[in-house]
């Protein structure tokens, strides 16, 4: 990727995915993650009828963008969804080309199934966004995965996570980032 | 006689007027008047329900907002000079409460968070806004 394109890209979107460029080890921060970290199979209830699945399992073999998020939340969280629903709007294909939205609850004591059901309806979630919760005793090993790196619920991060087809993280936008940026990253993975 | 009737009138017009503002405030910053904001990486407007003031900051001794990291706006924080993300002691005026709201910047001229959406408001929304917030929550 030319030195110009990219600049031009950081300016549109406040980063840029570079799937050539030269390979930078990422932590909190956001960009490339590289090495990809797998993703553990950790248990995790998923939104309306609670069934348990493994979280690498619900991941494998689509590309998925991963926010933190949770229900009782009145400040950013209404805007992650905000944008996950231009999301789905931008990516009509979404589901047959194997992309799928995952909103993951911090606060699995208090989201229940029903709880982030209602959360999904409220932002017109269709097929290709799921909502799922781990359980508490899993939770800092995900807050760690995911850049949160505090297990406080307001500080929660609004990265969003993306994940390849093999359950491994690769990416990891900065904080809030349009839909347009996720869309774009998406379709490029 | 005429001269005070005058002078009454004119007073309770201002009244009025302060007393319109200020309703007007409480309602674009409840959300029940729609509020145009956006976050400031991206090219479209967000949903004036996720972009609500209310839905962050808690106003004088108002209700908390739970688990909210913005910060309760009172008559103190705004109008007393204090030190503000970590640049010099600064304080608000009305002009500078509209161009952190517009532009996103505070009045010692740092840049807020990505979180805070930037508004698209007219002077007259703004002035309500600025008279809620800075009324303490009365009139």
């Amino acid at each position: 990727m030319c030195v110009r394109a990219a600049a031009a890209c950081a300016t549109a979107l406040g980063f840029c995915f570079a799937p050539h460029a030269p390979a930078t080890v990422v932590a909190a921060d956001h960009g490339r993650v590289d090495p990809p970290v797998p993703i553990p199979d950790i248990p995790v209830r998923r939104a309306g009828d609670g069934a348990s699945a493994g979280l690498a399992e619900l991941l494998r073999g689509r590309v998925t963008a991963l926010q933190l998020m949770f229900t009782g939340c009145s400040s950013v969280c209404p805007i992650q969804g905000a944008i996950f629903e231009r999301v789905q709007d931008l990516l009509p294909e979404q589901q047959s080309a194997g992309i799928q939205l995952m909103s993951l609850s911090i606060d699995p004591r208090g989201d229940t199934p029903r709880a982030m059901q209602a959360w999904l309806e409220r932002f017109d979630a269709r097929a290709g966004w799921i909502a799922v919760a781990p359980t508490p005793k899993d939770l800092d090993r995900l807050l760690d995965l995911f850049g949160q790196g505090s297990n406080a619920l307001e500080t929660h991060t609004t990265q969003v996570n993306i994940i390849d087809r093999r359950a491994d993280l690769v990416f990891r936008t900065p904080d809030l980032p349009s839909a347009d940026a996720i869309a774009s990253i998406l379709r490029r993975v | 006689m005429i001269g005070m009737w005058m002078t009454s009138a004119a007073a309770w017009g201002q009244q009025s007027s302060t007393h319109e503002e200020y309703v007007r405030g409480q309602a674009l910053f409840s959300g029940s008047i729609n509020l145009r904001g956006r976050i400031y990486t991206h090219v479209a407007d967000m949903p004036a329900s996720v972009v609500r003031c209310s839905n962050c900051h808690a106003v004088a001794d108002g209700p908390d907002v739970p688990l909210s990291l913005a910060p309760r706006l009172t008559h103190d924080l705004l109008l007393l000079r204090r030190t503000r993300r970590g640049g010099p002691p600064s304080n608000y005026d009305r002009d500078g409460f509209c161009r952190l709201l517009r532009r996103g910047v505070d009045p010692a001229f740092v840049m807020i968070s990505v979180e805070m959406p930037r508004y698209t408001i007219d002077d007259a929304d703004c002035k309500a806004l600025w008279r809620y917030v800075t009324g303490g929550g009365h009139q």
